[in-house]
């Protein structure tokens, strides 16, 4: 179990607890960061635009320290408010059982990188009783939202996951659960940033690909799968490569397999990758 | 080498639906944000700005500036070295302003 399951899981992985699901519809001061997180524009709550900026600027100076501080701070903040994890899609399919309503939304990402429009860019899923009110943040909310049954909802979920887009969930103001992305490298800010600057505002999820190397034919459907830069083929022997220290446990390229010869493996079976967040 | 991004506000006045450098960029270097953001509603495509953010990423291709509609991407580089000593200046400068 990760951090977060210690401190919010009761027992289970923390995204399974309905508790993290549940958030009052009428409003309670609360001191401290973590009512920003709750209240502010909760895109902007940890999207870390700045910090961004700052953290290209100390890439570029070589100075390991500062990089390493303006890591510390912002994910600090960032685990109080604002911040993801990569969960399978059984586990997805397994919260659209317990959150409600769903809707389907525009990416922040995508419009912030590509500027892609809104039409063509419903790809996010905001969840809970926070959309009854989506119409308080017009900006996050661009194009407005699409109200889904669950059953709806799964089937848009196994889409975008044939489709190639990792499955994660956000906190918005922890650990209270507001969304659910379908994230690609580099138009997810958080995946950007993960992999280029190793900024750990999005979590490796509970599983680990283990690439069987007997069943492995070499046939190649699984390359183009992986959105984290850890599959590719290895030429000499013909066999899929997964990097076992870099995977994030999405499960893409199983689903692509054909042979069964990837398996999707408990993270903390593995001595070696049980920390590996 | 690293890229120099200035964007002229003065010609870059449609961001959001111009959008061709950002959509252009083989890099994603760009970002775009809202610099006003309204009660009630949208905020408009126009009061988006365009920045140059990954510029470590930039390979120097100059495929914005080609595409650009209005000329307002410039496009420079410094030598890195001269670039680190610039920020290690600053960070020196915030710590001093920190301890002080």
């Amino acid at each position: 179990m990760c951090w977060v399951c210690e401190k919010y899981g009761n027992g289970e992985k923390w995204y399974l607890n309905p508790e993290n699901y549940a958030r009052r519809l009428y409003k309670v001061r609360k001191e401290g960061r973590e009512a920003s997180g709750a209240d502010a524009d909760p895109q902007a709550a940890g999207m870390g635009a700045g910090v961004v900026a700052e953290l290209v600027k100390a890439r570029i100076s070589g100075d390991l320290k500062w990089e390493e501080e303006i890591k510390r701070d912002a994910l600090e903040h960032a685990y109080q408010t604002h911040f993801g994890q990569v969960v399978t899609l059984d586990e997805y399919l397994q919260i659209l059982d317990i959150a409600y309503p769903l809707v389907k939304m525009t990416c922040g990402c995508r419009r912030v990188q590509r500027g892609m429009p809104d039409e063509e860019n419903f790809t996010c899923m905001g969840i809970g009783p926070g959309m009854y009110k989506w119409e308080r943040w017009p900006e996050t909310y661009r194009g407005g939202v699409e109200f889904l049954t669950p059953e709806e909802a799964k089937q848009w979920a196994m889409m975008n996951h044939k489709e190639g887009r990792v499955q994660t969930v956000d906190v918005f103001g922890t650990p209270y659960i507001g969304g659910l992305c379908q994230c690609e490298y580099p138009g997810c800010v958080a995946v950007r940033n993960r992999l280029d600057y190793d900024f750990k505002f999005l979590l490796k999820g509970h599983t680990v690909a283990k690439v069987d190397r007997e069943k492995c034919t070499g046939c190649k459907s699984c390359l183009g799968r992986c959105q984290f830069k850890s599959l590719n083929l290895e030429v000499y022997t013909n066999k899929a490569y997964v990097d076992m220290d870099q995977c994030f446990g999405c499960g893409l390229c199983i689903t692509a397999c054909p042979s069964g010869a990837i398996e999707l493996l408990d993270r903390e079976s593995l001595p070696g990758l049980a920390e590996n967040w | 080498m690293i890229a120099q991004i200035k964007i002229n506000f003065d010609l870059c006045k449609d961001p959001l639906l111009c959008r061709q450098c950002l959509s252009v960029c083989p890099s994603v270097v760009f970002v775009c944000g809202p610099t006003k953001i309204w009660k009630g509603r949208e905020t408009d495509p126009q009061e988006y700005r365009i920045f140059g953010r990954y510029l470590d990423k930039c390979s120097g291709c100059g495929d914005c500036v080609k595409v650009c509609p209005t000329g307002a991407v410039d496009l420079g580089f410094l030598p890195k070295e001269q670039l680190a000593q610039r920020y290690q200046e600053e960070r020196i400068a915030q710590l001093k302003e920190r301890n002080s």
